[in-house]
């Protein structure tokens, strides 16, 4: 179970990966979904160092909202450009050579259907995105299954991001059958207003909640899944003139990324001033 | 100018702290300069490589000064880190471990208060926190009253120097106590830093007269009327009590003995 998982994932596919604005569209919808927003960086018409070079731009944009950025199939890039998570898609790598390179992420697979499931399951997934729920155009042929690949998925106990063909209007029979969330591409990507969209998802899907926290004595909210990188990116602060101190233990630079903060914490930010 | 002729003259080996050397003995602090352009040019000035820093809460609604190392290259300045303020052990080591962990040095200048008024020092609290971070790999200088026995102890506790007051921080009271600052001297191997009190150049010249290995200084700058004059003062003003500890000074006498001859006078 990942608690702060997001509940809105926007998937780019080739089109929208290497179409202009990604990165200002993912922004836009980043500031309005906040922590419940996961964007996935998936594409096969970018090269190694092209995608490494948007998942880094996307990041940037995701990370002071709290927003996940998801990687597609490509572990490296994923490690490489500190996403939040790794997602396989059916016919990618085994989750256990995924971790090989990626020991420290989370890990999805995208599963149809029971066998895969529980093939997914077995080879250790950390949660399955289940589809096609309804037709889509981005998998023409595609059998629509309705709500049942999404309980097929939950039966195995791992939490489920439903696909295919969803938008605010119709997600609740995914929801209702256990998803933990929604995926969607064109429902987002394609729309006028990308932020609105997010915002319609995330009225049908249950809430996050924000966390409090302390910073330099005083009470902050913080969205849900932030990270002592996400606070200091959301106070505009440069890790590498901050030392941080998270309650009562200092976290080094390259562990600021992996330390998430709970309901409570005390986190102090200082640095050097003049004194005798 | 003034250190080319000195460098010529003076015969004197540079001042060593756990097992650095340093370019000068004057080592000055950073706080209560009106405005930062003034404090870069007095430490400019002072010709002082070591500068002391003291850690804070960085502020959140960014509307107040940055941080220091805005205004200072840590390239051109060995940072000093304080534990100011702080007035227990278990407080002085976790800012010397924030501290460290900006990444500059292990060294640290460590003070554990035990007084609001006088701010002296609490002499069980430093001592505790000493030991523990000698043990952690810290260089510890430690700021500390002018007893010989504490600075024996603080020596035996593994502090990389040892920092007696001239007089109490901020004070501007000059060497209160040249006996005790020179007993300490005589007995301690590690280096002794007279650290607080001075308040011109006179008493910086009086007290490394005294035969220590350095100096530190913050207020007598700072508040000064004129800072960067009254740095290049106590840059000549060490250099000068430094020479003439090296030199030796001649023996006090109760009686007058006339300069000039006595031979040859006019009948």
């Amino acid at each position: 179970m990942i608690a702060r998982l997001p509940r809105l994932h926007a998937v780019t596919d080739d089109r929208v990966a290497a179409g202009p604005g990604v990165v200002e569209r993912a922004a836009a919808m980043a500031a309005a979904g906040g922590p419940g927003l996961a964007v996935h960086l998936r594409t096969r018409a970018l090269g190694g160092a092209a995608q490494l070079a948007l998942a880094r731009r996307l990041r940037a944009a995701l990370e002071p909202h709290g927003s996940w950025l998801v990687v597609n199939d490509r572990a490296d890039v994923a490690r490489a450009a500190g996403a939040s998570a790794l997602a396989l898609g059916r016919t990618g790598l085994a989750v256990r050579d995924a971790r090989r390179v990626a020991p420290d992420l989370p890990v999805a697979r995208s599963v149809h259907g029971a066998a895969e499931a529980r093939a997914a399951e077995a080879d250790g997934a950390d949660f399955l995105v289940a589809g096609s729920v309804f037709a889509t155009a981005s998998h023409p042929g595609a059998a629509a299954e309705g709500p049942r690949v999404v309980e097929e998925a939950v039966s195995g106990g791992l939490q489920v991001v439903a696909i295919g063909g969803l938008t605010p209007g119709n997600a609740d029979g995914a929801l209702r059958a256990g998803a933990w969330g929604v995926a969607a591409i064109r429902a987002l990507w394609d729309a006028a207003d990308p932020a609105g969209a997010v915002r319609a998802f995330l009225a049908v899907l249950p809430a996050v909640a924000p966390l409090v926290v302390t910073v330099n004595g005083e009470s902050r909210a913080v969205p849900e899944g932030t990270t002592l990188r996400g606070l200091l990116a959301q106070l505009d602060l440069d890790p590498r003139a901050v030392v941080v101190e998270h309650n009562r233990r200092i976290v080094r630079r390259d562990g600021l990324a992996g330390a998430a903060l709970a309901a409570g914490d005390v986190v102090e930010l200082v640095h050097f001033v003049g004194g005798g | 100018m003034a250190t080319a002729v000195t460098a010529s003259v003076v015969q004197d080996t540079p001042l060593v702290v756990g097992g650095r050397t340093f370019r000068s003995r004057l080592l000055v602090g950073t706080g209560k300069y009106k405005d930062n352009a003034t404090m870069v040019r007095a430490l400019e000035a002072s010709g002082a490589e070591v500068v002391t820093v003291a850690v804070r809460r960085i502020s959140l609604d960014r509307t107040k000064e940055e941080g220091i190392l805005y205004h200072l290259d840590p390239a051109h300045f060995f940072l000093l880190a304080n534990t100011a303020g702080c007035y227990t052990a278990e407080d002085a080591m976790r800012y010397a471990r924030l501290a460290r962990e900006a990444g500059f040095n292990e060294f640290i200048k460590l003070e554990v208060i035990g007084d609001q008024k006088t701010l002296l020092p609490d002499v069980a609290g430093l001592l505790e926190a000493a030991r523990t971070l000698a043990k952690e790999g810290f260089k510890v200088m430690a700021y500390t009253n002018d007893d010989l026995v504490t600075a024996l102890r603080l020596e035996d506790a593994g502090c990389a120097a040892v920092m007696p007051l001239a007089s109490p921080i901020g004070s501007g009271l000059g060497l209160l106590n040249p006996y005790n600052i020179r007993t300490i001297k005589s007995r301690l191997g590690v280096p002794v830093v007279v650290d607080a009190g001075v308040g011109t150049a006179s008493d910086a010249c009086a007290t490394m007269e005294q035969g220590v290995d350095g100096l530190l200084m913050n207020t007598a700058l700072a508040e000064a009327r004129d800072p960067v004059t009254m740095a290049h003062a106590m840059r000549l003003a060490t250099e000068a009590g430094r020479a003439a500890y090296l030199a030796g000074r001649m023996a006090r006498r109760e009686v007058a003995v006339p300069s000039s001859p006595t031979a040859g006078m006019l009948s």
